[in-house]
């Protein structure tokens, strides 16, 4: 029945794009990273039509659920617009390429990160043991065209196969696989490709990310992002041993003892907190062009386990804020590296402007859910700060772009702070001066010398 | 401070063509109080600086959250608060078994500070609060030395004040609890109160019952206070000094206060009832009594007079006599409690009430009582403590001075500061913690010492050196002669010298001591490497926040009380007995426990419904005040119950009855919950160079059991140096495997 439905839904396309039924992939190489928590799929297509007419659109089905990222080029190295289609099947992402050059010959290089697609198998694993995931998912190209030729290589992050699918022809060396070629797949045609590996690599899922973005016209930004981390692989049986941990190399390989953030360069004043307060197991050091973070939790996380804490740093303004008169550009990254191959579930992001600041304009660099936005106050505010928020599902390190901001302030209104300090300790002393001149009791008494 | 004197006087001296003396003099009051405020805020940052912002101990953290709970849901929920997270499954009640005084200051801060826009985190508020009040404290003890004797006296007093030991140990940023705004309102109190008597206005009085009551919400030693008014008037009625000024003062304070201090529902009804409070009673019916018998003498015939009063007064001493012992009797007027009979005799508490003896706070100061638990803890008080001595005897000599001088020109308000410090000397011997209630008495008799001794030699080395200028003013040239008194200039300002260099130690000593002893958050620990750099140890914030993000939201967690507060508020978990206390048996109970066998544990914790266990092992760090050490204390409090009769401490001792965890310790002890939980897989550990597996490095021995599993426990959580362990209670196994 479900089958039927993608029929149903994927010819009305073809129909509505009055599709050539003569094109064909003609080679397709796919490259399939398991080394870490993400699946990382590039794609190679020969696209050619046999009639010889140039092929203008190009229907793009990727079959992987949780998929975050995906970016195409043409032969030239030119990015290529995937048009979104909406499907019915959560699972299923089509999308409609449409080529900048007239050709019927097109090459298309396609790139794609999914989350949560290498399941650990088993669920839970003893402090000891390895931790083994299965990755399933296509062993063609599912596409509405037929194709030719295609084969797909996997990158393991082991040589320690437990199984996998056979269809010959295929082979295996150290950390790789190497399915095909198979020769006229039909369109359509699906065949599961079920891989069951050693990955000891870290699962770190980041639950949540809220990070917050405060421009001070003072020439500082402070940046402070709070984060939920959880180990999102095999879960942890039974009890854990210190003993074990310390002493034994092979024990809890899968546990998370410490990762890597990087920060901007020119980050100062970085703080890494708790409820608890200082997490007082970190180490810093200063890069040519980033600052390297060796974050460590309180606690090493093994399956199952979560940490929440709070990082923070400021930068100077003048790299990420440019201004022109009254107009102003805030040019920073939508998010920033935690870790790597990192995926977060959900973040929030909250820029704080100065307070006066107006005519608000935000760019995102990817589609993102605009939340309602506030006002805050704190410091010597009066009317509130504006503050922008906005959401985004499902991120990954892809997703490491800049978004712009463009506001007006006018440079007046940096000094109503100052100006309110110094109005506050006039009134004061104003009044003490008054307060101490006057006579407040209610009986006469001589003038005193 | 001296330097600080130094100072002002200098900018003075500068002004001088711009001011008038008394503008002069304004100015350098005012510049050494605020030096002396800043000083003693500035002074108590050492561990901020040195650490972090972070609450230290075990009672700071409950005044924390508790005052969280304040900020964020409001009075009257705090006031109803029934908390199920401690003394699981009996709960505690919270709004009515506190002094509220502390958290509702500095909710009531953070609201402000929040109304301002200043959005301050509420842990820094707490953190800052008593440096903050030490501040105020400092400048408190100035007006009050002020009203006693002379302003002079009162700058010294509260540069003294802004540093002395005894009191900073209590009041580090950090150390977060009532202590640190409680003698702030104390020496508010005694402040108002010398307003009062000097007055005699009701407006006096009736403020110094309003900080009386501010005192009696925040401390429970407010008891002291409410001692030391009384005795002081009844002082006062002795030496003929009772007048209506004292009658409107003591009056208007006891009864404003009494029913001011009855509002706290931790107070209740206390003030009237229990045998602490009745010496306020029966000094305000002697008030009475005194009063109407003036003014009976006023109007009568003397003869007339002497006979009604012999009757009265012995008719009366029968009548309170009676009635007081057969209220004392049927238990209308509560009994002495155990705390303050552990006041009286020392050795009272040790004998009795082996809860109250393990406290270390509750201990008597004196060298014996230091071997008994917590021996790190008790080896850095003990550490601190002679430091605070040889502090406090720059001011122990000083001390007889200022009582001296205090004599010297008896009034009212000195014979105050006398009692004063008399018998807080006396409760400071009995009771380690009442050295805060010492130190402030302690400055402002050695401010008044001094004062006094420096204003007469100088003038003395000035009246030689200074004999030119002095023609200039007539003025200071009579006063000058009046006062040198006939000392030689150069026996003056050797003097001078002499004091000088001991207020100079004074500071030195002071803020040595203070950096030294006071300024650790004891939750975090460090300790030298060998190459001499840093390491610190963050094993209780590391378990109880594993404990936070990795245990089901209702898991119930026992451990040994100590740790109570700082689980129910860094780990956000139920817990079943914490440092209130206040329940023996429920305490016992987890004694038991931890001193019984494994399977017999395993009954009590499935009755308690334990989820996990944690103790504190310091085997591996050196860590001596870890639950080992403790151990006896347990078996102790275990055995003081009727189920706990079984576990008896003599079981606990090895053949020639010492304590030991090695193979020649008792068998009761090698197999009990506590010992396994904390050398669970350390028999394969090696802890020191030379020495074999599993050697302990606290009790400097072998441990005798090594090789053994659990059964009804399993690891649940081990911290990196394995200061915390943390077990899972196994769920009950399942039939017939």
């Amino acid at each position: 029945m479900k089958i039927y439905w993608q029929y149903i839904c994927i010819s009305i396309t073809c129909f509505m794009l009055n599709i050539n039924a003569d094109i064909i992939n003609k080679n397709v190489e796919r490259v399939l990273d398991l080394t870490s928590q993400l699946v990382k799929t590039t794609y190679k297509i020969s696209v050619e039509d046999l009639t010889g007419i140039a092929v203008k659109d190009y229907v793009l089905i990727i079959r992987e659920p949780n998929l975050s990222y995906i970016s195409a080029k043409d032969g030239f190295d030119n990015t290529v617009k995937l048009q979104k289609q909406e499907s019915e099947n959560i699972q299923e992402h089509s999308y409609i390429l449409n080529f900048l050059k007239d050709s019927p010959k097109q090459s298309i290089y396609i790139e794609t990160v999914s989350t949560k697609n290498l399941l650990p198998h088993p669920y839970e694993i003893k402090q000891n043991d390895k931790q083994m995931v299965k990755f399933v998912g296509n062993l063609y190209l599912y596409s509405i065209y037929k194709t030719i030729t295609q084969k797909t290589n996997v990158i393991l992050s082991s040589s320690n196969v437990l199984s996998s699918t056979q269809i010959k022809p295929f082979s295996l060396a150290a950390n790789k696989i190497f399915f095909g070629p198979y020769e006229n797949v039909e369109k359509l045609t699906e065949e599961e490709l079920m891989i069951h590996y050693e990955n000891q690599s870290p699962f770190l899922t980041v639950n949540s990310l809220d990070r917050t973005i405060e421009v001070s016209h003072w020439g500082n930004i402070a940046v402070k992002e709070s984060i939920q981390i959880t180990h999102s692989g095999a879960k942890l049986k039974g009890s854990f041993s210190r003993y074990d941990f310390q002493k034994d190399g092979r024990s809890g390989q899968s546990a998370v003892k410490s990762y890597k953030t990087y920060l901007p360069a020119s980050a100062f004043c970085v703080y890494y907190r708790d409820t608890n307060g200082n997490i007082s197991t970190s180490n810093m050091n200063l890069q040519q062009d980033y600052v390297d973070l060796d974050l460590r939790p309180r606690f090493p996380l093994f399956g199952g386990w979560k940490t929440q804490y709070v990082l923070g740093y400021n930068i100077p303004a003048y790299e990420n804020l440019f201004s022109a008169g009254t107009d102003y550009v805030l040019k920073m990254r939508l998010i920033d590296h935690i870790h790597d191959n990192m995926s977060i579930e959900e973040a929030v992001i909250s820029i704080i402007l100065p307070e006066g600041s107006a005519n608000i304009k935000l760019d995102t660099p990817y589609t993102v859910n605009h939340r309602q936005n506030e006002l805050m106050y704190t410091y010597l505010d009066t009317v509130g700060r504006p503050v922008i928020s906005f959401t985004k599902r499902n991120l990954v390190e892809n997703h490491i772009t800049d978004f712009t901001l463009k506001y007006t302030f006018s440079k007046v209104s940096l000094l109503q702070e100052p100006l309110l300090v110094i109005a506050f300790i006039y009134i004061i002393f104003i009044f003490t001066i008054v307060f101490l001149r006057m006579d407040l009791s209610i009986t006469s008494h001589s003038h005193k010398e | 401070m001296t330097v600080d004197i130094g100072s002002a006087g200098g900018a003075a001296t500068k002004t001088r063509v711009f001011l008038t003396w008394e503008k002069q003099e304004h100015l350098v009051k005012l510049a050494i109080l605020i030096l002396a405020a800043v000083l003693s805020f500035a002074t108590r940052l050492f561990s901020v600086l040195r650490f972090e912002s972070v609450i230290h101990e075990f009672d700071p953290y409950f005044n924390y959250r508790t005052t969280r709970f304040l900020a964020e849901q409001g009075f009257y929920k705090f006031h109803n608060w029934f908390d199920d997270r401690a003394w699981y499954p009996l709960g505690r009640i919270i709004g009515g078994t506190i002094y509220p005084g502390l958290m509702v200051t500095s909710a009531a801060l953070y609201r402000l500070m929040w109304l301002l826009n200043i959005t301050i985190d509420i842990r820094n508020v707490c953190v800052f609060l008593a440096p903050f009040f030490s501040s105020l404290t400092t400048l408190v003890t100035y007006a009050l030395t002020k009203e006693i004797h002379s302003t002079s006296a009162g700058l010294v007093a509260a540069a003294l004040i802004s540093i002395v030991p005894g009191y900073i140990s209590r009041s580090v940023a950090g150390s977060y609890d009532n202590e640190g705004i409680a003698i702030f309102c104390m020496l508010l109190t005694y402040y108002l109160w010398i307003k009062a008597v000097k007055t005699g206005t009701i407006f006096w009085s009736a403020m110094s019952a309003l900080a009386y009551f501010y005192m009696v919400s925040s401390w429970g030693g407010y008891v002291f206070l409410i001692n030391l008014i009384p005795l002081h008037v009844l002082a006062l009625m002795c030496t003929g000094r009772f007048s209506h000024r004292i009658y409107i003062a003591y009056s208007t304070l006891y009864c404003v206060g009494t029913i001011l201090s009855m509002q706290i529902s931790f107070v209740g009804f206390q003030p009237i009832q229990s045998s602490e409070h009745m010496l306020a009673l029966g000094v305000f019916g002697l008030c009475q009594i005194h009063a109407f018998v003036d003014y009976l003498r006023s109007r009568m015939p003397k003869e007339h007079f002497d006979v009604l009063f012999k009757t009265l007064v012995s008719g009366i001493v029968s009548v309170v006599l009676i009635v007081g012992t057969v209220l004392t009797l049927t238990g209308k007027v509560s009994p002495w409690t155990g705390r303050f009979y552990s006041l009286l005799d020392p050795s009272y508490a040790k004998n009795n009430i082996p809860i109250i003896a393990s406290v270390s706070e509750h201990q008597p100061t004196s060298w014996s009582s230091f071997y008994f638990d917590l021996q790190a803890k008790v080896v850095r008080a003990a550490f601190s403590f002679i430091y605070i001595h040889i502090c406090l005897q720059i001011l122990v000599f000083l001390f007889p001075a200022g009582l001296y001088f205090c004599f010297a020109r008896l009034t009212d308000a000195n014979i105050f500061i006398i009692l004063y410090g008399v018998t807080s000397i006396y409760f400071a011997g009995v009771m380690v913690r009442l050295m805060l209630v010492l130190a402030p008495v302690m400055c402002v008799l050695s401010g008044i010492a001094i004062s006094h001794l420096l204003a007469k030699y100088i003038k003395s080395m000035d009246a030689v050196g200074a004999k030119p200028a002095a023609e200039q003013s007539k003025r200071q040239h009579k006063k000058l002669e009046q006062q040198s008194g006939g000392v030689k200039s150069e026996v003056a300002m050797g003097f001078v010298a002499v004091i000088t260099i001991m207020l100079i130690v004074y500071t030195l000593h002071c803020t040595w001591v203070t950096s030294e002893a006071y300024s650790s958050p004891s939750i975090v620990l460090s300790a030298r490497s060998h190459d001499g750099g840093r390491i610190i140890f963050d094993d209780f914030r590391e378990a109880y926040y594993w404990l936070q993000m990795n245990t089901p939201e209702d898991a119930r967690i026992m451990s040994w009380w100590d740790y109570g507060y700082q689980i129910t508020a860094m780990a956000n978990r139920t817990i079943l007995v914490d440092n209130n206390t206040w329940n023996n048996t429920h305490i016992s109970r987890v004694g038991q426990a931890m001193a019984s066998s494994e399977d017999k544990a395993y009954e009590i914790m499935r009755e308690l419904d334990v989820d996990y266990v944690l103790v504190i092992f310091g085997g591996l760090t050196g860590y001596s005040s870890d639950d080992i050490n403790k151990f006896l204390w347990m078996v102790r409090i275990g055995g003081s119950t009727d189920r706990g009769a079984h576990i008896k401490e003599k079981d606990y001792y090895a053949a020639n009855g010492e304590f030991r965890v090695d193979k020649e310790g008792s068998p009761t002890l090698l197999n009990c919950l506590m010992y396994k939980m904390c050398y669970y897989r350390f028999g394969q550990m090696y802890t020191e160079g030379g020495k074999a597996q599993g050697y302990d490095r606290v009790r400097a021995a072998e441990i005798g059991n090594k090789d053994f599993e659990l059964d009804v426990l399993e690891e649940a959580y081990t911290t990196e140096h394995w200061l915390v362990r943390i077990y899972k209670v196994k769920d009950l196994p399942n039939r017939g495997v």
